[in-house]
């Protein structure tokens, strides 16, 4: 994506912060430029592109409701827009699972489940310093976090995925959040 | 840096980064969030660890009507300023403001459209969007639709509210070329509509149909075909795609719609 450079993040955290001072045109440009990113994280856990339409929606009003509380020492406007597009689609899924998990329909417009960064996407040092220490976990591990971050899934649903029990899920996902937190940390 | 809190049993700031707590569990650390700068510094330390993973998410382009809606929703200032990134927001700029001053652009849309043009916009066969504003018989715009082919939809946005009598509403026709109005479905005053295009309805969109709208019961036309005034007509323009002109209908459709 092309908010890797520095400058660019720079770029979002103005106009970000220029939103949340009810600037209607720094938000018009943010939503040009960051929509598509925070459209393809909804379709690629929500898996319907009305579902995610409504939840792109949700996402930036939110956004202009709550830009002035946004602090860029705390994180990247990116960081924000993303943390928060997730959490809405999670939600969302929460709210209704079942029918988006069982209707075999639904999972048409699955963007595939890309291991390495979708073509033409740039990534930044962050990610490659994460690719890195994921690679230091077991296949299975590594598979199952992926897993959870990219479709917002439950515990549950994960090991009913993997078919594994519910124990050795959690204990796979926690062993794993630990191992990347050393590495991460170092 | 590892704050006390996140050690040992507390992993659960990362497991609600990483989406995986169950909706109770996720209220909970949300609620912690909020009132503990603690449980917030962690939770932002988690983002930083995992977020980077959303790097490979490929980027897809949102329908235009997401932004025309979100403005509608934060009743932001139109016209919309969400400027041309893809050929297609010209068009959607193009629709909004025809979705304004419509009366006044007629003219300078009939230059446009008597543009020399090799070939007849295909109907179809551009898998993308297409859009029509919906005139009143005043001139000013009723609505302005917008059509997803890909996924069969439309998107109904109303630029001025309509005062309608208790216990009528409008109701969305389409009107094939020399054939008899299809309904749509029925469209809000004041909101934008989202209604799906059965194969029927797809089949029949294109630059040679026209939109339009009238004045039904609550509940539809009772018969099928429009029973009250028709207060609004536009025609189907079809959206280019990215990079090209943009493309309106003949001078034809045009004309009807100031009928």
């Amino acid at each position: 994506m092309s908010v890797t450079s520095p400058a660019e993040r720079d770029e979002l955290n103005r106009l970000l912060q220029q939103a949340g001072r009810n600037d209607q045109k720094a938000f018009a440009e943010l939503y040009r430029r960051t929509s598509s990113k925070l459209f393809g994280v909804c379709l690629r856990m929500l898996h319907d592109r009305g579902e995610a339409e409504e939840v792109l929606q949700e996402t930036y009003t939110t956004v202009w409701r709550r830009a002035a509380s946004f602090d860029s020492a705390k994180a990247s406007a990116i960081t924000w827009l993303v943390t928060l597009s997730r959490n809405k689609a999670i939600d969302r899924l929460r709210q209704h699972r079942e029918e988006t998990l069982d209707d075999p329909a639904k999972l048409n417009e699955t963007v595939d489940d890309q291991p390495t960064p979708a073509a033409g996407a740039e990534t930044s040092q962050e990610y490659r310093r994460l690719q890195q220490c994921l690679e230091e976990l077991e296949p299975q591990q590594q598979s199952s976090v992926r897993e959870a971050f990219f479709t917002g899934a439950t515990y549950n649903e994960l090991a009913a995925r993997c078919k594994v029990p519910l124990g050795t899920m959690k204990s796979w996902i926690r062993r794993s959040l630990m191992q990347l937190r050393t590495c991460l940390d170092q | 840096m590892n704050t006390p809190l996140e050690d040992g049993q507390n992993l659960r700031y990362a497991e609600y980064v990483l989406g995986v707590l169950d909706a109770d569990m996720r209220a909970e650390v949300a609620r912690e969030v909020a009132v503990s700068d603690e449980a917030a510094t962690a939770v932002a330390l988690w983002q930083r660890r995992l977020l980077p993973l959303a790097d490979t998410i490929g980027e897809v382009t949102p329908a235009p009507y997401v932004w025309a809606r979100i403005q509608d929703a934060l009743q932001l200032e139109a016209p919309a300023r969400v400027t041309p990134r893809t050929g297609f927001w010209d068009n959607l700029q193009l629709w909004r403001w025809l979705g304004i001053g419509a009366t006044a652009v007629a003219a300078a849309l009939l230059v446009v459209v008597s543009l020399p043009r090799p070939t007849p916009v295909p109907a179809v066969a551009n898998a993308g969007y297409m859009a029509s504003t919906i005139q009143q018989d005043n001139g000013s715009a009723g609505w302005t639709a917008t059509m997803d082919l890909e996924h069969a939809r439309m998107v109904v946005v109303p630029a001025t509210p309509v005062a309608f009598e208790q216990g009528r509403a409008p109701e969305l026709w389409l009107i094939p070329a020399g054939g008899k109005p299809i309904s749509v479905g029925m469209i809000d005053r004041e909101k934008p509509t989202t209604l799906a295009l059965d194969p029927a309805l797809l089949a029949q969109l294109g630059p040679t149909a026209v939109l339009a709208v009238s004045v039904e019961p609550i509940g539809g036309s009772p018969t099928g075909q429009p029973t009250g005034a028709v207060i609004g007509k536009g025609a189907i323009g079809a959206a280019p795609n990215a990079g090209d002109r943009v493309a309106l209908t003949g001078r034809g459709q045009a004309d009807r719609t100031r009928v």
